[in-house]
């Protein structure tokens, strides 16, 4: 769509599906970095850009010439691989124009985008990546980014996009908030301070979970993760009769056979007086003995299982995706019809203007020959022109607008300012 | 018009209850606020049904526990964030509101020969209470099944429908102990109006009388499940089963009576 800034609205990117994670890493941006980025890009005649960058994908929004922004964006992510491919950054990229563009934002922020479908966590960057690049996004792409939040809000209310939980860490807390509710206020002891361990334990922890130990073989590691989540460094030895009073264990070890076992934790099991206890595996092989989930009110869940509860929940939301695209499409014509409304106004005002100028000099030439003509009569032909032209303006004017409305004028205003020769506007 | 009300909300609970039923049968869930509305819309066609009916028999009783269990569930559906009450309170009132128009739901049947004000009155607080205290007994043995259910559930690690649909158990422990604390006062006065009105009009205590029997022993099961569970700490599981096994015993108790002294009695 030209619009009437005479450029078109573009996403020029890459993403999980398009470029692998060492090069995603690479093009990443951090909040303090956009506004230098977009300044760059935009340096080559763009006049909105806002900058989304995630793990799984780093996107200029903009409204500008495709040329030299496109130039502009590759140039800027190529400049950050050590080795290129022979077509630079854009082999990893991807461009959506107009309209396209548009529903692309869109289902970026409703999730339908994701790597993990329907996630949340998404909206919430969106508009981060609105609000760091606020200054210079422009008119049209706040209010792109405006409605791209209402529509992740109404994908995510008047949809399943969003239910259950689609990962193993988030699977074990679904699964602990079935056991015990509200998870807040519950504590929670982890054993290992892998990865995966903090992960899980962070998403415990967003939970009002109070992590209260933090057992490893090695002491530094678990003190970084005690201190980054509250809670004490302990050896794994020292963690075993907290088994007696936590209500969430989370075991994530890299040690090769199970290492709580009957015997470390049996008894202290038994002194909870039917408490119940959820142990939550996330170690491959697995941490816990299997036969700890004999004793009463201990509930025990592998990595297995919490996949089970991810994988549900991923096929249910799969379920979701027609309703989730139709409100897209809804929401993409309804922008679309703004974005057509806003270039038709100042262009047919220029082509009237331009039209009665030359009405205006032809009726001029045409009365210093007609000389003989009456003060009246010099007016009724002056009439007659502007009743002409109007005549002439009417159904085109309309056709424009009413095209307009339904986000088809682009094509329209486009053939209108090469056939009657108007220049692009600045 | 008794009747007529008495069905439009057996239609409402009825068409509520095949809602919220529908996703054990592979159908998609309905919208939370049809699950809502279509009980509330019951209710308010049956209290004004109830408020022309005299309590006496076994068609009022059971048309106001009915009641009572529906005004429970929604009340329970609210604190618990979700339609898992209804998926046993749902059927039992459509059940109960059902054998009520079978039973007979004759308006204006008056509480004794020499009824007045004062002793209606009297009746009619002992009916509400004893309903309410019986439905909320009803209310925590549905709370028991949900959570043993839930518990199964949890414990073999099969994640499907009642995992996702019922609530977790904690909040199910506590909806059982509510039940149960706040049914036996109720259920308590309810038994004590009873006894004073036999006292006080019908000529004294008769304990032979399988209603009185009956009243006085889901007294003693209630109390049992309260002690147990506010003096001796039972919670889960245990609590769970002890409710369960109250109730049924309750049930059976009244199937009992019901056999042995048909028509013996109005409420029974």
């Amino acid at each position: 769509m030209t619009g009437h800034t005479g450029m078109g609205i573009k996403v020029l990117g890459v993403n999980h599906l398009t470029a692998p994670l060492d090069v995603r890493e690479r093009f990443t941006h951090g909040a303090h970095e956009v506004p230098s980025a977009l300044t760059r890009v935009m340096a080559a005649g763009a006049s909105g850009g806002v900058l989304l960058s995630t793990c799984n994908r780093t996107e200029f929004y903009l409204v500008a010439d495709d040329e030299p922004a496109g130039d502009a964006v590759w140039s800027l992510l190529g400049e950050r691989l050590d080795t290129k491919p022979a077509g630079g950054a854009r082999e990893y990229g991807y461009i959506a124009r107009d309209r396209e563009a548009v529903r692309h934002l869109y289902r970026v922020s409703s999730g339908l985008d994701s790597m993990i479908l329907g996630e949340s966590q998404i909206q919430g960057q969106v508009r981060e990546a609105w609000e760091a690049s606020r200054a210079q996004a422009g008119p049209v792409l706040h209010r792109l980014f405006q409605s791209a939040l209402h529509v992740g809000s109404r994908v995510r209310t008047e949809t399943g996009l969003g239910m259950g939980t689609a990962s193993a860490a988030s699977a074990g807390v679904a699964v602990a908030g079935k056991i015990f509710g509200d998870l807040a206020g519950r504590t929670a002891l982890i054993l290992g301070a892998g990865d995966m361990a903090e992960l899980a334990a962070t998403c415990l922890s967003d939970q009002g979970v109070q992590i209260t130990l933090v057992a490893n073989r090695t002491h530094e590691r678990a003190r970084a993760i005690a201190e980054r989540l509250g809670g004490k460094a302990v050896s794994l030895e020292e963690a075993w009769p907290h088994f007696a009073t936590t209500d969430i264990a989370l075991c994530s070890t890299a040690a090769p056979h199970a290492v709580v076992t009957w015997e470390r934790v049996g008894a202290v099991i038994g002194a909870r007086r039917g408490r119940p206890l959820c142990i939550l595996d996330l170690a491959v092989p697995r941490d816990v003995d299997p036969a700890i989930a004999q004793l009463e009110n201990v509930f025990l869940y592998d990595v297995d299982d919490l996949q089970t509860v991810a994988a549900q929940a991923t096929a249910r939301r799969r379920d979701e995706v027609p309703a989730a695209e139709r409100i897209v499409e809804e929401e993409t014509d309804l922008f679309w019809a703004w974005y057509g409304g806003l270039g038709v106004v100042p262009t047919i005002k220029e082509w009237r203007q331009q039209m009665d100028s030359l009405r205006a000099t032809e009726l001029d030439r045409a009365l210093r020959q007609l000389s003989h003509l009456s003060p009246e009569d010099r007016a009724r032909l002056e009439q007659f022109s502007q009743a002409l032209l109007n005549k002439f303006l009417h159904h085109p004017t309309i056709a424009l607008k009413q095209a307009a409305e339904q986000g088809r004028g682009y094509g329209l205003l486009e053939a209108l300012r090469r056939l009657f020769g108007m220049e692009p506007p600045e | 018009m008794i009747v007529t009300l008495h069905l439009i909300a057996l239609a409402l609970y009825g068409l509520a209850t095949a809602f919220v039923l529908a996703p054990f049968l592979g159908a998609r869930a309905a919208p939370r606020a049809l699950t809502i509305a279509l009980p509330c819309a019951g209710a308010a066609f049956h209290v004004i049904a109830i408020s022309q009916l005299t309590p006496v028999g076994l068609g009022p009783a059971l048309s106001m526990l009915a009641f009572c269990l529906v005004l429970l569930q929604l009340v329970s559906e609210r604190l618990l964030r979700g339609s898992a009450v209804s998926f046993f309170a749902g059927p039992v009132a459509t059940g109960l509101v059902g054998l009520a128009i079978l039973s007979g739901l004759t308006p204006g049947a008056s509480l004794d020969a020499g009824g007045n004000g004062g002793r209606s009155a009297w009746f009619i607080l002992h009916v509400a209470l004893s309903a309410l205290g019986l439905a909320l007994m009803a209310l925590a043995f549905i709370a028991a099944a949900l959570y043993l259910l839930q518990f199964r559930e949890l414990k073999s690690r099969r994640f499907g429908q009642v995992f996702q649909r019922f609530p977790p158990l904690e909040r199910l422990d506590q909806l059982n102990r509510f039940a149960l604390i706040a049914g036996f006062p109720s259920l308590t006065v309810g038994v004590l109006l009873a006894l004073g009105y036999g006292a006080q009009f019908s000529g004294g205590l008769h304990a032979a009388k399988a209603q009185i029997v009956w009243g006085i022993f889901t007294w003693v099961v209630l109390g049992w499940a309260v002690w147990v569970r506010v003096v001796r700490h039972w919670a889960g599981r245990r609590a769970a089963l002890a409710s369960i096994a109250g109730f049924g015993a309750v049930l059976l108790v009244y199937v009992a009576l019901k056999l042995t002294q048909p028509g013996a009695e109005r409420f029974l």
